[in-house]
């Protein structure tokens, strides 16, 4: 069977997650690998959020929030930027493939973009295989 | 001290440096009032018991042991469960136990990556024939054991059930009496699965160094390249400290000697992972909004993984490299 | 501890989620999770009879936590927390999973998407473990508004809200009141001055002694929440401290800058004009060309910046029938010119537009169509002896033929952009903008004045292009939005804000620039930070900064969100 990848997505609420509303009331139609997990702003987004759902089992991660400029919150959105190169510099070096983690700027206009993202995101992710952490970090052999 | 009958303790060292059974000695004078109260019935480094003495011990013999040292191999497992069975109070004592310590950093390699490394292309060996440590040789006399080499260090509760832990690189032997008067003063103990001999407030709340809310970083700094007036808070100075994400207790003893915190103490009980939550609120302070930028000064950070989870990595979210 | 009892809810939603869902199988697996006291299927969740099924399972069942896996949480949280209100369960023991907008609309293999939806009510269920009781804060509204932005749409709302008795600040960028309309020589499709419906508004504005007008005004930063705004506002070199609980934002729109489309080389020849400068030539009673003479030809081009993808894709919805307006207004004042009408389509929707339409076409213009999709009409200056001036090149649509139209003057019916500052305005109330400028609003159709952001409205041509009459509508709809709330009273804020451990706060003070909001502050005596929970907007970064863990960003805990992080993997039933 071929792999199917879990992608855990953080959305914020105002732009990245209303974009993804948008890609449904219009009927867009994109992989079904996103599960997506609710945040009021990208800022939100703890670097313990990220590796927890590596360790459950994600195979990517996908932080999405407002453009640069467009935060509701001003400037969550930057927080959550340093945090992600970070967050991917750490990742190489425990092994874990930085491009398992991704963020974008979704605005709550651009449901088609959204849709894109979560396709080329499932492609990526497929392609990387499937993220090994789980079973890795089990304790006993 | 009041007339209690002694209770029975032992001390037993994993994978270890050997300083938290110093720390235990640093008792001083004080080690008269420990062995008024306690008799010591297992401590390999003092004392000259063997493991079969312990076996021979019933269930729960032991009132309290102190296991310090990390999870490294087989006979580090095997001795936890032992202890385990024989005694009623087991605590995790100093980083290595609590949390995998200073060789908890091994997780960063593997079994074959450290026996490469050791046995072969470290400087100063020679081993043309490639041998590796083994867990049974052939002799003629018999068979040779070893204890099995892990692929990975585990903490202390990684393999047995823990009844409290005590922190610290070493714990402070302060903590350390202070625990052990409450044990057998027989006070009231604390939860079981709760960290004593520590502040549940992080290092910052007793450091004495001077404190503001400008924690913004353009560079980060290693602590010979500032020029360190010893009052202001190393965050602010660009170099990292852990002590915002480190429970206090240890009276700030690498700060009073003009060293950064480097998180031995571990996380309070309300951050799940520690190294994520300094990681996330050092990122915040980098003051910088373009992504070059904000790689550049990342970039400073030599190696993240081993400056967050320095004393950590077994017991983190990550808690090994994947090879 | 209290024992948890959940209820979960899985929606039909009609065939919109049932078709692509299969919203029975998930709730039996759901009812088998820890905790789970009751879980059902229904057709409409939202409808009465869906809520008052929560309502009555609360009290039969003693359930304490409730998840709805239904719509975007955007759409119907709040319906379904009043319900859990109305059942005596603190509103925000409650938690939904997108399963509408996020699953069946976007999926089209249906094991797939009723596995993710599963995993998605999983999350929920897990997540909802961990709620706790917020109590909802009610705070008292200031009657007193800012509308911002002083055209027709300000104008018509701010007498709405002044008439009833409310005080309004008034704030306008420009120097005069009246906004484009004020530009504007008659309006369609009546043809009536459109002085005759501005000069009254401004007059009562200006004279009104509830309305304070500011002109020359910019605004930095509005601090606050509903029922409570203040904003320092710079006036003519002075400034002023105001204090308001409702905001309308009317800011209007940008004409687009033809410049953009090379075609049509406007400001490189004299007489292609945009529909602006027509209108002052119409307003003063003198269409002429650059050198003063009469144009004997005039062609108005259509769709000036709309309907182009390398334009704006939207339709600026107010340019044909301006178009036809000019017509008439050209046709009795040159009634020997030769009218062209270049258009693509020819949109005439709107009250009376149709049959306006049908009029114009019968006075001697001629309407010809070109492809929109194709190359753009290429205005080039005619031959010396032509005997006009300029000469429009393009394929034309009807006769299936590339002609070319002679013309003296060009107008281009430019198309509306959101204002030039509308990013600065949203940034201050702390309202977001569409890919394309324009607001968004809070529901396209159920609340289309309303934003995301409480206590500010929207309306005019700031929300995307429309006429006169849509736009007084909207300006009167957000003004009885507010006299709502006025009349009520009170309102009730969200209580997520973040709060701080006091006991696990080291003092490090991390947190406080990490605030837009200037919401946390230090308590030296007590060597921690402490959260203004009335600045405090609840975005949550300051909790994610914290290396203590000791700020708890509320209904958005760390535990609550790593219970969903494991929920959306937990083992059980990942088969369907």
């Amino acid at each position: 069977m071929e792999f199917e990848p879990k992608i855990v997505s953080f959305l914020c609420n105002w732009c990245s997650y209303t974009g993804a509303d948008l890609a449904g009331t219009s009927r867009m139609k994109y992989a079904s690998n996103i599960r997506v997990v609710r945040v009021m702003c990208s800022g939100r987004v703890d670097p313990t959020f990220v590796l927890k759902s590596f360790r459950e089992g994600a195979d990517g991660v996908l932080i999405c929030g407002c453009h640069p400029g467009d935060c509701h919150y001003h400037e969550g959105n930057y927080k959550c930027l340093r945090r992600y190169h970070f967050l991917k510099k750490y990742m190489a070096q425990m092994g874990l493939n930085p491009d398992r983690l991704k963020l974008a700027w979704i605005s709550a206009s651009e449901g088609k973009e959204f849709a894109q993202l979560a396709d080329e995101m499932a492609e990526t992710i497929k392609s990387l295989g499937p993220c090994k952490v789980k079973e890795e970090m089990e304790i006993f052999d | 001290m009041s007339q209690k009958p002694k209770i029975k303790m032992a001390v037993y060292w994993g994978a270890a440096c050997g300083g938290c059974c110093v720390s235990v000695l640093d008792v001083h004078e004080k080690l008269l009032d420990v062995v008024a109260a306690a008799d010591l019935v297992f401590w390999p480094i003092a004392l000259d018991f063997k493991y079969k003495d312990v076996e021979a011990m019933d269930d729960d013999y032991i009132d309290l042991t102190l296991y310090n040292g990390a999870i490294r191999n087989s006979e580090n497992e095997h001795i936890a469960k032992l202890l385990r069975k024989k005694t009623k109070i087991l605590v995790a004592y100093g980083s290595c136990a609590h949390m995998g310590g200073i060789p908890g950093l091994g997780n960063f390699s593997d079994r074959k990556g450290i026996f490469d490394r050791a046995y072969q292309t470290s400087e100063s060996t020679v081993n043309e024939e490639k041998t590796r440590p083994q867990t049974e040789t052939k002799m003629p006399e018999g068979t040779l054991t070893l204890p099995e080499f892990y692929n990975d260090v585990k903490t202390l509760d990684q393999v047995v059930d823990v009844d409290y832990y005590l922190p610290g690189c070493p714990p402070q032997t302060e903590r350390l009496v202070e625990v052990f008067m409450a044990i057998v003063t027989g006070a009231e103990l604390p939860p079981k699965g709760s960290v004593v001999g520590a502040l549940e407030k992080t290092l910052c709340d007793e450091c004495e160094r001077e404190k503001t809310d400008e924690k913004v970083i353009k560079e980060f700094k290693r602590p010979w390249e500032i020029e360190d007036d010893g009052k202001t808070c190393f965050l602010e100075q660009g170099v990292i400290c852990m002590g915002p994400a480190t429970r206090g207790g240890c009276g700030a003893r690498c700060i009073k000697g003009n060293a950064p915190c480097r998180g031995c103490y571990g996380p309070p009980s309300t951050a799940t992972d520690p190294g994520a939550k300094m990681m996330s609120a050092i990122a915040t302070m980098i003051d910088s909004d373009d992504p070059e930028e904000i790689e550049k000064i990342i970039d400073q950070v030599v190696d993240p993984a081993g400056t967050f989870y320095r004393f950590s990595l077994p017991s983190s979210i990550i808690r090994k490299t994947i090879v | 501890m209290e024992e948890k009892r959940i209820g979960v809810y899985v929606c039909w939603c009609g065939t919109n989620i049932a078709k692509m869902v299969d919203v029975e199988a998930v709730a039996a697996k759901i009812a088998k999770l820890p905790n789970v006291v009751i879980a059902k299927d229904y057709k409409y969740m939202c409808s009465d009879p869906g809520q008052e099924m929560i309502v009555k399972d609360i009290k039969e069942h003693k359930l304490n936590r409730v998840v709805v896996s239904a719509c975007s949480p955007r759409i119907h949280e709040l319906t379904f927390r009043k319900a859990l209100e109305n059942a005596g369960l603190n509103q925000y023991m409650f938690e939904m999973a997108n399963i509408r907008e996020q699953v069946s609309w976007v999926h089209d293999n249906r094991e797939e998407a009723t596995i993710k939806a599963l995993d998605l009510v999983k999350g929920a269920v897990n997540r909802v473990n961990f709620h706790e009781a917020l109590d909802k804060r009610s705070v008292d509204i200031n009657p007193a508004t800012m509308v911002i932005g002083g055209g027709v749409t300000g104008l018509s709302a701010a007498l709405e809200l002044a008439d009833a008795g409310n005080k309004v600040y008034l704030v306008e960028k420009t120097g005069n009141l009246g906004g484009h309309v004020a530009n504007i020589d008659l309006t369609f499709p009546g043809l009536n001055s459109a002085a005759e419906v501005l000069e009254p508004l401004i007059y009562k504005v200006n004279n009104h002694p509830e309305v304070e007008v500011y002109l020359n005004t910019t605004i930095d930063e509005v601090f606050g929440y509903v029922g409570n705004f203040e904003s320092t506002i710079k006036s003519g070199g002075k400034e002023y401290e105001l204090k308001f609980g409702n905001i309308i934002v009317a800011t209007g729109l940008t004409p687009f800058d033809p410049g953009k489309i090379s075609s049509y080389n406007y400001e490189k020849l004299p007489d292609v004009i945009t529909s602006l400068e027509l209108e002052k030539m119409l307003k003063e009673g003198n269409v002429v060309k650059k050198d003063g003479s009469e144009p004997k030809k005039i062609a108005i081009i259509h769709c000036v910046g709309s309907r182009n993808a390398d334009y704006h894709e939207y339709c600026s919805r107010v340019c044909c029938l301006s178009a036809l307006k000019f017509s008439n207004q050209l046709r009795s004042a040159l009634p020997e010119t030769n009218l062209f009408q270049i258009y693509a389509d020819m949109r005439a929707f709107g009250k009376g537009c149709e049959e306006f339409y049908a009029s114009t076409s019968k006075k001697d213009v001629m309407f010809l169509m070109y492809d929109q999709q194709g190359d753009l009409p290429r205005i080039s200056k005619a031959e010396e002896d032509a005997g006009y001036e300029m000469g429009i090149e393009f394929y034309e649509k009807l006769s299936g033929e590339d002609i070319i139209v002679p013309a003296d003057m060009v107008v281009l019916m430019v198309a509306m952009e959101a204002h030039e500052e509308a990013k600065e305005v949203a940034h201050a109330v702390g309202i977001s903008l569409c890919g394309n400028e324009f607001y968004i609003e809070r529901h396209p159709k159920l609340d289309p004045v309303a934003t995301t952001t409480d206590g500010v409205y929207i309306a005019g041509t700031c929300q995307g292009p429309k006429d006169i009459p849509d736009s007084v509508s909207q300006a009167k709809a957000a003004a009885a939005r507010i006299l709502a709330s006025i009349a009520r009273g009170t309102v009730e804020v969200e209580v997520t804000t973040a709060v701080v451990n006091e006991d696990v706060c080291c003092g490090c003070q991390t947190c406080i620039k990490v605030c837009p909001y200037t919401a946390i502050s230090f308590d030296e005596e007590k060597n921690v930070s402490v959260v203004n929970e009335i600045l405090c907007k609840g975005c949550g970064t300051c909790g994610s900064a914290c290396p203590t863990g000791a700020i708890r960003a509320r209904h958005f805990t760390d535990e609550q969100i790593l219970s969903q992080i494991e929920g959306l993997f937990s083992k059980e039933m990942q088969e369907v």
